[in-house]
């Protein structure tokens, strides 16, 4: 009986592995925020024990909307997405995606229609575990 | 659905006219079960009748009390209406859904070899306990946070009908001796959540999401 017990438990502990974790690989993406207007911006910081830097920009790119995070870097962990929210939580948000790495400038597309004065919080957030890893309130 | 009227009819034959003539057995196990971050822990008890000369089918009824856990597991919208068609589906992730339920079940197994018996068995009718769990609704990219706590009620029904928590196994038992036998199964658990208020509102409104775990399990069969 308690070969039994001990294989169940090696198997679950098998079973509930790691998750896979964010790329690390710096990247360099190709927007050209030069060529595009300006909305909002704010600073990234990290929260509670991890750490996220870098700046939030939300541009009009000839009437498309990106947000791009420039100078980025952050913590690793599991399923990291990037929000647009309503507060620093996921009370509503608009998922723009799995972040693309840890580090590097990176842009992503956002849904027409979004209100940005509404979404004006930018989250990177664990969603899996639902944790906020890190925060920017654009103005 | 088929299968339960069929065994219920048969039960009903066999409870009223042939008692005496056919021999029973009782078997209750206990089992644990694992998948992709998931699991869960399931106590049975079968009544089962033995009908025909060779004594091979074991056919009849019981209970079932299964405990889930799982650890960040997504719940797609549970009613048919919606379920048939995936564009129609939206989803809720909960961090770390559990829920308790204990059910009736049936159970339909044959007797292959003197120490190896293969069967199937369901739950058909019963309730769910657990606690309300916060979690994220996922509408495309659109979202936000919700609560939801364990559907109440269940019930085996045809197709996605089916309502609750409902656990289910195709199973292969090697008998070391007559009383005592190691189970091995696939287990397939339905769970459901349903939310504090209806959070999906196209094309229909609804509050009611599942999640489908397919399941490894092992145990131990006792004879009673």
């Amino acid at each position: 009986m308690k070969k039994i017990i001990f294989g169940v438990l090696t198997v679950l502990v098998l079973c509930c592995g790691p998750e896979d974790a964010t790329p690390t690989t710096p990247i360099n993406d190709t927007f050209d925020p030069t060529m595009a207007t300006l909305l909002r911006q704010g600073n990234l910081m990290g929260s509670s024990s991890y750490t996220v830097g870098g700046v939030a920009q939300l541009y009009d790119d000839t009437g498309k909307l990106v947000l791009l995070l420039d100078n980025f870097s952050s913590s690793n962990g599991p399923d990291l997405r990037v929000y647009l929210s309503t507060t620093t939580g996921n009370t509503s948000f608009v998922n723009l995606g799995k972040l693309k790495s840890t580090t590097g400038k990176q842009s992503y597309e956002i849904p027409a229609g979004t209100d940005l004065t509404e979404f004006k919080f930018v989250l990177i957030w664990c969603q899996q575990f639902s944790v906020l890893f890190g925060k920017s309130e654009t103005n | 659905m088929k299968l339960l009227i069929s065994l219920l009819l048969f039960l009903n034959i066999a409870a009223a006219t042939s008692a005496q003539t056919l021999s029973t057995v009782n078997y209750g196990s206990i089992s644990g079960a694992v998948g992709n971050s998931q699991g869960s822990v399931s106590i049975d008890y079968f009544h089962l009748w033995k009908p025909g000369a060779s004594k091979k089918i074991e056919i009849g009824f019981g209970a079932r009390f299964t405990s889930y856990f799982g650890n960040s597991q997504y719940y797609s919208s549970a009613p048919a209406s919606l379920a048939n068609d995936v564009t129609n589906t939206d989803s809720i992730l909960l961090v770390s859904p559990q829920v308790n339920a204990l059910n009736l079940a049936v159970n339909l197994g044959y007797r292959l070899f003197p120490k190896i018996g293969l069967g199937f068995n369901i739950d058909a009718l019963g309730f769910t306990l657990g606690s309300t769990k916060d979690g994220t609704y996922l509408n495309g990219t659109q979202g936000g946070s919700t609560s939801a706590k364990p559907t109440s009620f269940n019930v085996l029904l045809v197709g996605n009908n089916d309502r609750g928590t409902l656990n289910s196994e195709f199973y292969a038992r090697y008998f070391f001796t007559e009383k005592f036998a190691l189970k091995v199964a696939y287990q397939y658990v339905f769970t459901e959540y349903t939310t504090d208020t209806k959070i999906q509102q196209t094309p229909e409104a609804n509050d009611r999401f599942r999640n489908k775990a397919s399941l490894f399990s092992l145990g131990i069969t006792k004879q009673l």
